[in-house]
């Protein structure tokens, strides 16, 4: 009986692979808060308002690939994949095209979500793995985010590096 | 002894009803390009409230809460394709699907089977397999599960542009 208790703590989770290559050289993090919604310039409705509610946390991790860490690109690509699946993830949807993929992954009950992981990777220029926590993020309020996002014109410039990944690589 | 029984057949029966959509999941793999959407989504989608202005919204929403698992495996891959054509011979054989209708449209040949569910108009499972023409024509394959009308069908190919969609507007007017 007692084993079964301790076991929980030692599964890998992706909170712990976040937090272990946050010192990493290869890796370049994000955190961002929900407050950057969240100015004067904008007038938020109660649905607006109570969706940015929910959603608490934005952590964004990206591996940049180059010649020299292509071997290391493999192996940190292949552990997020076995993350998202013996992590208890429920894979939404997944599209795998030539060069590389998007899979929208959650955790949560119901509608009512937890957690989003979006994994893009893409063959020749790297990965990056988005992580949303929140508190009962509905569907309704990740489309109700969205939209603000698209209203506020949310500055790329934070995210650039995560559009980067997903451009293919220009030949020089 | 009855205890035995009802354990193994608890283990076996979950291999029975998700035995059907793996056969596919060998094509998620290099040189196939793949769209694969789950039963969650497809939960999570139709749980969004939609503009009541938009008439098609709630239709699409009212289908959508029907569909199971969809996967869509596209190749140009030679070998790849000599794999499908294979393996879907092989599906048919084992799982009781019916040739619901057969196309040649522009130089492709389209094929759909389904499984019905308890009415005739009902349909379980769908499987499409597009077969381009020349070689720079892709060869497609799509899985659909679930528990819905083949009008509803062509109705969401339309709207998600997928392959085949003229297609199963032909057969829903069967």
């Amino acid at each position: 009986m007692m084993l079964v208790l301790v076991s929980c703590d030692q599964k890998p989770t992706l909170q712990k692979y976040f937090v272990k290559n946050t010192e990493s050289k290869d890796f370049i993090t994000l955190d961002v808060g929900t407050g950057f919604l969240k100015n004067d310039k904008m007038k938020l409705t109660a649905d607006e308002s109570k969706a940015l509610e929910s959603m608490q946390k934005l952590n964004v991790l990206i591996f940049k690939r180059n010649d020299k860490n292509a071997a290391e690109f493999d192996k940190q690509k292949t552990e997020v994949k076995n993350l998202l699946k013996s992590d208890n993830y429920d894979e939404l949807m997944k599209m795998n095209f030539g060069e590389g993929g998007i899979s929208v992954n959650t955790k949560g009950e119901g509608e009512h979500l937890e957690e989003c992981v979006l994994f893009l990777n893409q063959k020749d220029t790297g990965f990056g793995v988005v992580r949303v926590l929140g508190d009962d993020m509905t569907p309704q309020n990740v489309m109700t985010i969205v939209g603000l996002l698209q209203k506020s014109n949310f500055s790329s410039g934070q995210l650039q590096p995560l559009m980067d990944i997903m451009k293919p690589k220009t030949k020089k | 002894m009855k205890k035995f029984i009802i354990t193994l057949l608890l283990a076996v029966l979950p291999s029975l009803i998700f035995a059907q959509t793996t056969a596919f999941d060998k094509f998620e793999k290099d040189g196939v390009d793949a769209v694969i959407v789950n039963r969650k989504m497809f939960e999570l989608m139709g749980s969004v409230k939609m503009d009541p202005k938009e008439k098609d919204a709630q239709q699409y929403l009212d289908l959508i809460k029907k569909l199971n698992n969809l996967k869509v495996f596209s190749t140009k891959n030679g070998k790849i394709i000599s794999d499908m054509k294979s393996t879907v011979s092989g599906y048919l054989k084992s799982n009781p699907l019916e040739e619901l209708m057969r196309i040649n449209e522009g130089g492709k040949t389209i094929k759909i089977y389904v499984k019905s569910g308890a009415k005739v108009s009902q349909v379980k499972e769908m499987l499409m397999f597009i077969e381009g023409g020349g070689p720079k024509d892709s060869t497609v394959l799509m899985s659909l599960t679930g528990n819905f009308d083949l009008n509803e069908l062509s109705f969401l190919t339309d709207r998600l542009d997928l392959p085949g969609g003229s297609a199963l507007k032909k057969a829903s007017k069967k």
